[in-house]
């Protein structure tokens, strides 16, 4: 193992009219530290297209997983998949990235348009061989991995997007990878970049999708370690002893609510500066030497939590905190951009103050806002760990 | 003179932020902005009572209707 880590995103959207999707990413994580994850497209669109797909992608993912040899899955899937009655087929194209110990990536690819690899931010048309299983093409790759590689898969929605609208032949993927090397420059997660080229391709067909449109982006990263506290301890002797185990991690470190801060600027022995910035309706940051970011609590991390549910959903907000300096922004840019490994500290005394029915905030959401934000983050794939004090 | 506005969670519900900007517009006003420092805090330990607003030390309780009167009394008188 090395310190890589992949960054898997995706994102589609539907034909217009059709409430499913014909597209479906699977994802599975392998106990020797293996990832499966493959994009597949359904023929046709709605219902029957969405069977096929999510069949399709959940056959392969399950039978690679447990060590089956590709030639075995797509055996079984031209055995197993319903036969169209419009057009007597059994048909999903699929792409298959198959992440190996954060060393290699083996890629399998079945008439999806190809997948694109950035490296060093520049295309690379990596090697591929040709091989034909149960008269079906398949193309196979095996790349080994460096930093900051970027894959990009699509389901044909993407390179038909404007077709006959703002282009004669679609967004052709030579043109998609200039879109896409200029978007990965700028430190986009692999969700957003997904995102963005499926809002692109949206824009393209004029906010109504001829065909159901999906990017899933793997990006292999360093691991970035991240240290948040939140809350002080319920006993106060322990402050001393939460202090100094928070500080002593590797990674920057944030500190959410104003109690907490006070008691890190006294262990800290150095002056706590609040700003009077209000941006929007965020209570301000605070400066603290030696912690990357202080904010307030409860209403910040509530924020940062709204922040994650939509990001692993629709991700429709990432505007506004992709460039947002109020605290709750700057929270979700370090935790979901920056950070892979992710230490919680969080202190479980009651603040007396908050116990007023008249106030929207008590212990119970405290606890509850870390509960969900623990959990949303490792649906982001970060790995956590929750203390309490 | 110092001034200090408590921004935590508990004053910030309670209304500091207008609290912060409606001071902010009252020194300007009165042309103050050269001999009254307005600062932040986090939590001072007395959110029942908040919003918390400290002149030069002493404690005071502010809320959004009192702003002004407590501008006049405590803060113009003083400077």
């Amino acid at each position: 193992m090395n310190n890589l880590t992949c960054d898997i995103g995706y994102k589609s959207i539907n034909h217009v009219g059709e409430q499913l999707c014909g597209d479906h990413v699977e994802v599975v994580e392998q106990e020797d530290g293996s990832t499966v994850i493959v994009l597949a497209d359904g023929l046709g669109s709605g219902v029957k297209a969405s069977i096929l797909s999510t069949l399709t992608s959940k056959i392969i993912s399950t039978m690679l997983a447990a060590g089956l040899s590709i030639e075995e899955c797509v055996e079984t899937i031209a055995a197993t998949l319903p036969v169209c009655s419009v057009r007597g087929v059994a048909y999903s194209t699929f792409t298959i990235i198959r992440i190996i110990r954060n060393q290699t990536a083996e890629l399998i690819q079945y008439d999806n348009p190809q997948v694109i690899v950035l490296r060093n931010g520049e295309n690379w048309e990596y090697p591929r061989t040709e091989t034909t299983i149960g008269g079906k093409k398949i193309i196979r790759s095996l790349i080994r991995l460096q930093e900051d590689d970027v894959f990009i898969a699509m389901s044909d929605g993407c390179p038909h997007a404007g077709i006959g609208n703002a282009y004669n032949f679609g967004w052709k993927r030579e043109d998609i990878i200039p879109f896409m090397e200029a978007m990965t420059l700028c430190g986009y997660t692999a969700k957003n970049l997904s995102t963005l080229l499926v809002d692109e391709c949206n824009k393209l067909y004029g906010g109504e999708p001829g065909d159901d449109t999906t990017a899933c982006v793997v990006r292999i990263r360093k691991r970035v370690p991240m240290n948040m506290l939140f809350g002080p301890p319920s006993n106060r002797d322990d402050a001393g002893r939460m202090m100094s185990l928070f500080f002593s991690k590797e990674g920057k470190h944030i500190i959410c609510g104003g109690t907490t801060s006070s008691i890190a600027a006294k262990w800290l022995n150095k002056p706590l500066r609040a700003s009077l910035d209000f941006e929007g309706d965020i209570p301000p940051i605070a400066f603290l030497e030696g912690v990357d970011l202080v904010t307030e609590g409860v209403i910040t991390v509530n924020r940062v939590v709204e922040y994650a549910r939509d990001y692993i959903g629709e991700n429709k907000r990432y505007e506004a905190w992709n460039d947002g300096k109020d605290g709750a922004s700057q929270i979700s840019r370090l935790l979901f951009e920056e950070a892979t490994d992710i230490n919680f500290y969080v202190g479980k005394a009651v603040n007396p103050a908050h116990q007023n029915p008249d106030l929207p905030i008590n212990f119970n959401i405290k606890m509850n806002l870390v509960q969900e934000l623990s959990e949303a983050l490792k649906k982001m794939g970060k790995r956590i760990k929750v203390s309490y004090f | 003179m110092k001034v200090t506005v408590c921004i935590g969670s508990s004053c910030h519900i309670k209304g500091s932020r207008p609290v912060v900007e409606q001071l902010q517009e009252l020194i300007a006003k009165e042309n103050l902005g050269d001999r009254i420092e307005l600062g932040g805090t986090f939590c001072m330990g007395k959110c029942q009572q908040g919003v918390c607003v400290t002149v030069d030390g002493e404690f005071f309780s502010v809320s959004t209707e009192t702003v002004s009167s407590f501008f006049e009394k405590e803060i113009k008188a003083r400077v």
